[in-house]
C-alpha cells in the first residue's frame, strides 16, 4: 500500500482532528474556559436531561399555586372519582380532591424529604469523617462502631422498626433517614481522609504547624468532595424512593399531608388500580422521573469529578 | 485461613451482642411489660400481686440481669410472645419463615445469572456500543422505579387484564400440590429481582472492565487463546469475585425489597408480618424481626468473607 493509499482512507477521527487543526491555525479555536467538571458534565447527555427533567419537577412543585387553582387538600364531594378532563388534568380522587394539584404539592414534601435528609445527613457525615478520619482516635474507633451497627440493618427494616418506636410524622421520617443515612458519607469521607492523610502536601501543612481543623476541613475535604456530591445524589434518590414506599404502606408521612407516596397510598385497592388509573398512574411515573433524573445526574456527576477517567 | 476467620468472627460477635442490647433497651423502654401484657387491660388486679408476679418473673432485677435472661431465651428460640394475641412469636416466625425463604432464594438467584450475565454482555461490547447503552440505561431505569410500581403495574396488566396470572396470596386452599402455587410466585419473585438484577448488571460491567484491562488478559491474548476463552476462563473468573461480594452485600436490599414486594401481592411472609406488626405497634414482634435481619446479614457477610478470602488469597494476606 503506498503512502498516498494510506493518507486517502482517512478515518472519522482524523478528519475530525483535520477540523480542529485546521480552526487552530485560523486563530479561532476557543480555549475552553470554565471548570473542567462543568465542561464534562454538559458534555454528557443523559446527565444534562437529568438536570433539564429535575429542575422542571422541582420547579413545578416550588410554583406550585401559579400552575393549577386546586387546593390539594380541599374536599369538593360534588366532584368524586372523576377521570382526566381539561378542568382537573389527573383528574380526581374519591374526596374529589384534584390529583394534578396533590402530585404538585406533593412534591414539594416529597422532594423536601428526599433531598433535605440527603443534605443533612451528608453534612453530619461529612463533618464527623472529616474530623475523626484525620485525627483518628477513640471518636473515630467510637463512630465506626455505630456506623457499623446501623449499617448491619437493611435500611427499610432499620427505617420501619423507629417509625414504630417513634411514630408518624413529617419530622421524624427526616430524623430516621437522617440517623441511617449519615454513615454511608462519613465512611466515604473517612476513607479519603486516611489516604490523604500521607499526601505529602498535607505533611508540608502539618509541619508548617497548621491546626488539625484547618488542614482537615479547608486543605484535605476539597480533594473528597465529587465522591461526596455523587452520594448526594445517590442517597436522594434513595431517601425519595423509601418515602414513597413508607407512604404507599400508610407508614410514613401522615396521611394529612400530601405526598408522592401518600397519594398512591389509595392504590392498594384493587378497584382502584383496576378501574382509576389516573389515581396511581402519573403520580408513579413522576416519581420514577424524578429518581431517574436524579440518578443520572448522580452518574454524571460521577463521570465528570472522578480523575481517573479525565478526558 | 483459621486466624481470618477468627478474626472477623471476634469483630461480629461483639456487634451482634451489641445491636442485641440496644433491640432490648427499645422494648424495655416501650410501655407495659410481661405482666401487663398477660392480662386484659379491663380486669383491676391487686397492684402487690402484681408485684409478686413481676418478682417470680425476675422483672424486678436490673436492667443487665434482665437482658441475659432475654437474651439467652432468644439464644433458645424463645423470643416471647406477641402483644395482639399472645401467641409465641416463635410459631409465628416458623410459619411465615417459608414464604419468603422461597421469594427470596428464587430472587437471588435469578438476578445474580441475569445480572452477572447482562453485566459481562454490557463490558465485552465495550463503551459507547449501542448494546451498552441500552444495557446502562435499563439498568438506572430498574433502580430508579419504585418495587411498588413495578408491582402495581404488573397486577393491571398480567392479573387484572391479561388474567395469566392470580392478583396475590401464595398458597390457596383449593391447591393440593406444591406445584399448584407456582403462578401465584411469578409476580412477586420477578419484580423482587428487578431491582438487583440491575445492580448486579451495573457492578458485574465495571468488575469484567476492570479484568479486562489486566496485563495477564493480553497475556492470555498473545498465546493464542481463542476469545471466548480469554473472556470467560481468564476474564470473568476474576471478575466474579467484586460480584460475589457485591452479592452478598445485597441481601440487606433484597430483604428491604421482600417487606414492600410481600406486601403488594399479598405475600405470607416475614415482610407482610413485620408491616403488620409495625401497623399494630407490636414491638415485640418487629423488635424480633429486626433483630433476626441484622444476625442473618452478619452471618452472610462472615460467609461473604470466608468466600473472598478463598478465591482471592490477597485478602487474607493483606490486613
Amino acid at each position: 500500500m503506498a503512502l498516498s493509499d494510506i493518507a486517502r482512507h482517512r478515518s472519522y477521527l482524523d478528519r475530525r482532528f483535520d477540523r480542529i487543526r485546521a480552526l487552530e491555525e485560523a486563530g479561532q479555536l476557543k480555549t475552553p474556559s470554565g471548570s473542567r467538571v462543568v465542561r464534562k458534565f454538559m458534555n454528557n447527555r443523559l446527565a444534562v436531561i437529568g438536570l433539564v427533567v429535575f429542575t422542571i419537577i422541582l420547579l413545578a412543585s416550588i410554583f406550585a399555586p401559579l400552575l393549577t387553582p386546586w387546593d390539594p387538600t380541599k374536599i369538593n364531594l360534588r366532584a368524586i372519582s372523576q377521570p382526566p378532563s381539561w378542568e382537573h388534568w389527573f383528574g380526581t380522587d374519591k374526596t374529589g380532591r384534584d390529583v394534578f394539584s396533590r402530585v404538585l404539592y406533593g412534591g414539594r414534601v416529597s422532594i423536601l424529604v428526599g433531598l433535605g435528609s440527603a443534605l443533612i445527613s451528608a453534612a453530619i457525615g461529612v463533618i464527623i469523617g472529616c474530623y475523626a478520619g484525620y485525627v483518628g482516635g477513640w471518636l473515630d474507633a467510637i463512630m465506626m462502631r455505630i456506623s457499623e451497627a446501623i449499617m448491619a440493618f437493611p435500611e427499610i427494616i432499620l427505617v420501619l422498626m423507629l417509625v414504630s418506636i417513634l411514630g408518624q410524622s413529617l419530622v421524624n421520617i427526616m430524623a430516621i433517614f437522617i440517623l441511617g443515612g449519615w454513615c454511608g458519607i462519613y465512611r466515604l469521607v473517612r476513607a479519603r481522609m486516611l489516604s490523604l492523610r500521607e499526601e505529602e502536601y498535607v505533611q508540608a501543612l502539618r509541619s508548617f504547624g497548621l491546626n488539625r481543623a484547618l488542614i482537615s476541613f479547608k486543605h484535605m475535604l476539597p480533594n473528597a468532595l465529587g465522591p461526596v456530591m455523587v452520594n448526594i445524589t445517590l442517597s436522594t434518590a434513595a431517601f425519595i424512593l423509601q418515602e414513597a414506599g413508607l407512604s404507599f404502606l400508610g407508614l410514613g408521612v401522615p396521611l394529612a399531608i400530601p405526598t408522592w407516596g401518600n397519594i398512591l397510598n389509595v392504590a392498594q385497592d384493587l378497584n382502584v388500580l383496576q378501574n382509576s388509573w389516573w389515581l396511581w398512574l402519573p403520580v408513579g411515573t413522576v416519581i420514577s422521573l424524578f429518581v431517574l433524573s436524579v440518578n443520572f445526574i448522580g452518574d454524571g456527576l460521577r463521570d465528570a469529578t472522578d480523575p481517573t477517567q479525565q478526558g | 485461613m483459621l486466624t481470618y476467620i477468627v478474626r472477623r468472627l471476634l469483630i461480629i460477635v461483639p456487634m451482634a451482642i451489641g445491636i442485641s442490647f440496644l433491640v432490648y433497651l427499645a422494648l424495655d423502654l416501650s410501655p407495659g411489660d410481661a405482666v401487663s401484657r398477660m392480662l386484659s387491660p379491663e380486669r383491676t388486679v391487686d397492684p402487690a400481686k402484681l408485684a409478686e408476679l413481676r418478682k417470680a418473673l425476675g422483672l424486678d432485677a436490673p436492667l443487665l440481669v434482665r437482658f441475659w435472661i432475654w437474651f439467652s431465651g432468644v439464644l433458645q428460640g424463645n423470643f416471647g410472645r406477641t402483644l395482639t394475641g399472645g401467641v409465641p412469636i416463635s410459631r409465628i416466625l416458623m410459619e411465615r419463615l417459608p414464604a419468603t425463604l422461597e421469594l427470596s432464594v428464587i430472587a437471588l438467584v435469578l438476578s445474580s445469572i441475569f445480572g452477572a450475565i447482562l453485566g459481562t454482555i454490557s463490558a465485552l461490547r465495550r463503551r459507547g456500543t449501542t448494546t451498552d447503552n441500552v444495557l446502562t440505561v435499563a439498568g438506572m431505569i430498574g433502580v430508579s422505579i419504585p418495587e411498588f410500581f413495578f408491582g402495581l403495574v404488573a397486577i393491571v396488566v398480567f392479573a387484572l387484564n391479561l388474567q395469566w396470572l392470580p392478583v396475590g396470596g401464595r398458597l390457596l386452599p383449593s391447591y393440593t400440590s406444591y406445584w399448584d402455587h407456582i403462578p401465584n410466585l411469578v409476580m412477586p419473585a420477578l419484580v423482587l429481582s428487578i431491582m438487583m438484577t440491575a445492580g448486579v448488571m451495573r457492578y458485574a460491567r465495571s468488575a469484567m472492565l476492570d479484568a479486562l484491562s489486566r496485563e495477564f488478559i493480553k497475556t492470555a491474548r498473545s498465546k493464542g487463546l481463542p476469545e471466548w476463552r480469554v473472556n470467560l476462563l481468564h476474564g470473568f473468573r476474576v471478575a466474579l469475585t467484586p460480584v460475589i461480594v457485591l452479592i452478598g452485600f445485597r441481601l440487606p436490599i433484597l430483604i428491604g425489597g421482600s417487606v414492600i414486594v410481600e406486601q403488594v401481592f399479598q405475600w405470607p411472609g416475614l415482610g407482610s408480618l413485620f408491616v403488620m406488626a409495625v401497623r399494630n405497634k407490636d414491638l415485640p414482634v418487629v423488635m424480633t424481626i429486626a433483630l433476626l435481619t441484622v444476625i442473618l446479614v452478619l452471618v452472610v457477610s462472615l460467609i461473604v468473607d470466608i468466600l473472598t478470602a478463598i478465591i482471592d488469597p490477597r485478602v487474607r494476606l493483606g490486613n
